[in-house]
């Protein structure tokens, strides 16, 4: 019998319908992937079966019994809850106090003794290691995730829903926790797997659902799906999900070259020339200091020692400005605390790198020219979006990554560093932003990439840069980079690897 | 947007409500002289929102503009008193709020401490800069000229505070509203970091506003000693909440990013007419003040409920 079973199950919000018709029946100790393009309905159903959402119409069974899911609290009692890719932890409080805050079966007085050992137990269940009693504000997102796991098991889980639960994971925490997916199936437990990440499902999934716009497409077991089939399930079309190489891989004269950069106590000896019309990608666990090279070309957290040079001549960049006085841009991998304004409309975030161009006499903004240049973007790259005055934060990941790169692409960059460019964006938009990257580096941009997906990595790059701690570890041409190569440069196993 | 939209309707139907009010009240309300002193009454206030309404879009504070109103006023009459020309007296106190800003700046833009902080220092101290200068004297005498600017009209009926005010209302509400300052103001006020990674100098603009801010709060601070005739040391003294509250409640977020320059027009006209209205019926000046607060927390409960009404009907469809 089926722990969770969504009968016809209908939600709409104002006009538009999130679900319709949905039917998904969860198998005890199965894990269970659900993939989708963003907006296709998939927190709209986590919100359902958690009790957030009410269904319009429709049943929720839980073993056979059908159930009204009014609030988390009660679907918690039921046995149903969710992690997201940001935990939730108290940081003043241990691992120990984290995992069992909701538990109120102790009374007034904590047998604290009792409550250390009973969550060690829940930590060892799940085949990994944390100490229960270190602060929980010290913890990686990845053993955070591992708490609220073992909160959930603590209340005696039936089905637990991971929400994208890698999508700021390294690849070894990434090991980690389907390790623990597996642990928790092998409970008896079963396991809801939300990811955009289709070599995870296929790693770990026992059955996989497709749902399109708010509507159930497919359930199959894994063995009998390609990836490929997927994602045309996913799309409703087919997608190129594979490399398509520009043909010229460009060796000319280096636009940017670094030598022996470095920021004193964070990174040191980054160097490398990278010519126009080339795509050099940084490759590295989470934690190797990628980002903070990027952060020292843009002037951000400038570079302490070593030089910068840009055709040819030696630079001093300390403020963005003089970074982008240079031609450098910067597409951040944190959309919302660093990319965007999100309660501005599109336009006002596209002009806002370049508001200098926009300006008449006075200073005042030339309004009929912004909306123009915004319009051309929208048309350009195909953000989804009825009028570029909707507020940002109104899109989904994939347009509001667009809009993030319009706003760059207005500064006519020589030089573009993009981090993380499609963390959080569904298939389809991930598709379309690397036929950017390789559109602008075949019209002569110099392209830097930092990317944690190495199946991105290998795609777009023409050579690629491992970090590992903070640290240089190899360049590798296009041609000898592999996964394994760039994984044991990564993590500091190339000797055995070569 | 559309939040802010509805909000200024709000506020544009409370203050034709409270301008009727006033008509029905005392039919000779509607005389020019008299809408001339209702402006004049709270003049030197009206002009120090203006500017306080692009702080609080940046996302800042700035408590000490009563405090650097009463320090120009007092710093005007003891130059006066010990004998100095006015002309130049009233350079100097201009220079005096620059240097008030300027120091405001510094504090809150280069060496990055809360402006709630720094402001509040400034606040105590300029104050009591202000009261050293005046000890526990009034100091009066000032110049005919000085005190006719204050207190007679300049251009028609227009007294020279008043022409100031209107001029600053347009000349702020332009740059707010369209110009790549006004922008980088707002995009700062939501939210600092992307406007940082985004080029902006983030310290720049909050140099300029705060320096700003002291100068108009300096030149209010020589209106409001012309308009009386004579300085103490309390001069201005808690003027920074009224002036805050009319920002607020002409629905400028307090966390910033939000806000326009007509709905706080509309703010003032409102507190104005409210003020008028309940002098007239006899209300005394406290139960005014409660009146007062009781709809600066309306006017922050009332979109929030709004909005949450709105996303409650939503899920009910």
């Amino acid at each position: 019998m089926a722990v969770l079973e969504l009968q016809n199950v209908s939600k709409s919000f104002a006009a538009t319908a999130a679900l319709k018709d949905m039917n998904l029946a969860i198998e005890p100790g199965e894990i269970h992937a659900i993939v989708g393009e963003n907006g296709a309905g998939k927190s709209t159903l986590i919100k359902i079966m958690t009790g957030v959402h009410q269904p319009d119409a429709g049943q929720i069974r839980v073993e056979g019994a059908a159930v009204a899911v009014r609030s988390t609290q009660e679907a918690q009692s039921l046995g149903i809850a969710a992690i997201y890719q940001e935990p939730m932890v108290f940081p003043d409080l241990d691992v120990a106090e984290n995992i069992f805050i909701s538990n109120r079966a102790e009374g007034a007085f904590m047998n604290w003794k009792r409550i250390y050992a009973a969550a060690a137990r829940l930590i060892e269940q799940l085949g990994v290691t944390l100490d229960v009693r270190r602060a929980a504000s010290g913890l990686t997102l990845a053993e955070q995730q591992t708490v609220e796991i073992a909160r959930a098991l603590s209340l005696n889980v039936k089905v637990l829903i991971m929400d994208e639960p890698t999508a700021s994971l390294s690849a070894h925490e990434v090991a980690r926790l389907l390790k623990i997916a597996r642990a928790l199936k092998a409970k008896g437990v079963a396991v809801i797997y939300i990811s955009h990440r289709l070599d995870e499902i296929f790693e770990v999934a026992d059955r996989v659902t497709v749902i399109r716009d708010g509507q159930h497409i497919s359930t199959k077991p894994i063995a009998e799906v390609t990836p490929d089939g997927l994602v045309k399930d996913m799309v409703g079309r087919a997608v190129d999900t594979h490399a398509v190489k520009t043909a010229a891989n460009p060796h000319g004269p280096a636009v940017l070259r670094l030598e022996n950069l470095g920021r004193a106590g964070v990174f040191s000896g980054i160097g490398f020339d990278l010519s126009a019309g080339e795509v050099l990608c940084f490759a590295g666990l989470v934690g190797a200091r990628r980002t903070d090279v990027a952060l020292a070309l843009f002037g951000i957290a400038p570079a302490t020692e070593g030089r910068i040079l840009i055709d040819g001549a030696e630079a001093t960049i300390r403020t963005p400005q003089e970074a982008m006085a240079r031609g450098i841009a910067y597409v951040s991998e944190d959309r919302r605390k660093l990319g965007l304004a999100m309660t501005l409309p599109i336009y006002a975030n596209i002009s806002l790198a370049s508001l200098k161009k926009l300006l008449g006499g006075l200073g005042l903004i030339d309004r009929g020219a912004e909306i123009a240049m915004a319009e051309t973007y929208r048309t350009q790259l195909a953000i989804k979006s009825p009028d570029v005055r909707v507020e940002v934060g109104k899109l989904s990941g994939g347009n509001q990554q667009k809009v993030m790169l319009a706003k760059w692409l207005e500064t006519k960059p020589r030089i573009l560093i993009f981090d993380e460019p499609t963390r959080g964006v569904d298939v389809g938009a991930k598709a379309e932003v690397h036929n950017i990257i390789r559109q602008l580096a075949s019209e002569g941009v110099a392209v830097l990439v930092i990317s944690s997906d190495l199946p991105e990595v290998l795609a777009l790059a023409d050579r690629v840069l491992v970090m590992r701690e903070g640290a240089q570890a190899g360049i590798l041409d296009i041609a000898e980079a592999t996964q394994e190569r760039v994984i044991g440069l990564a993590a500091g196993r190339e000797a055995r690897v070569a | 947007m559309q939040r802010l939209k509805s909000w200024e309707g709000i506020l544009l139907a409370l203050f034709l409500m409270t301008f009727a009010g006033n008509v029905v009240l005392a039919p000779e309300f509607l005389t020019v002289q008299n809408q001339v002193n209702l402006f004049q009454l709270s003049i030197e206030k009206i002009i120090v929102a203006l500017v306080m309404t692009l702080i609080i879009l940046n996302a800042e504070i700035d408590l000490s503009v009563a405090s650097v109103m009463g320090l120009s006023a007092c710093a005007f009459g003891y130059m006066v008193t010990q004998g100095w020309p006015a002309g130049g007296a009233v350079v100097i106190c201009l220079g005096v709020g620059l240097v008030a800003g300027l120091i405001n700046a510094v504090l809150i833009a280069r060496a990055g401490i809360p402006s709630l902080v720094v402001t509040l220092a400034m606040l105590i101290g300029f104050r009591g800069f202000a009261r050293v200068l005046v000890k526990d004297q009034s100091m009066g005498n000032f110049p005919d000229w000085f005190t006719h600017l204050g207190q007679d009209p300049l251009v028609g009926p227009l007294p020279l505070a008043l022409i100031l005010f209107v001029v600053l209302l347009v000349g702020l509400g332009v740059l707010l509203h369209r110009t790549g300052f006004g922008r980088q103001i707002v995009v700062i006020g939501t939210n600092a970091e992307v406007a940082r990674f985004s080029g902006l100098n983030v310290a720049r603009v909050k140099t300029t506003l705060f320096v700003m801010s002291g100068f108009v709060s300096a030149l209010a601070g020589l209106l409001y000693a012309a308009r009386l005739g004579s300085v103490r040391g309390d001069a201005a003294s808690g003027f920074e909440l009224d002036i805050i509250t009319m920002v607020l409640m002409g629905g400028v977020s307090i966390f910033g990013g939000k806000g326009t320059m007509p709905g706080v027009f509309l703010s003032i006209l409102i507190i104005l007419n409210l003020r008028n209205g309940m002098a007239l019926t006899n209300i005394t000046g406290h139960i005014q003040t409660g009146v007062i607060g009781i709809l600066l927390i309306a006017s922050v409960l009332i979109p929030n409920l709004a909005s949450d009404l709105r996303a409650r009907r939503a899920k009910a469809v």
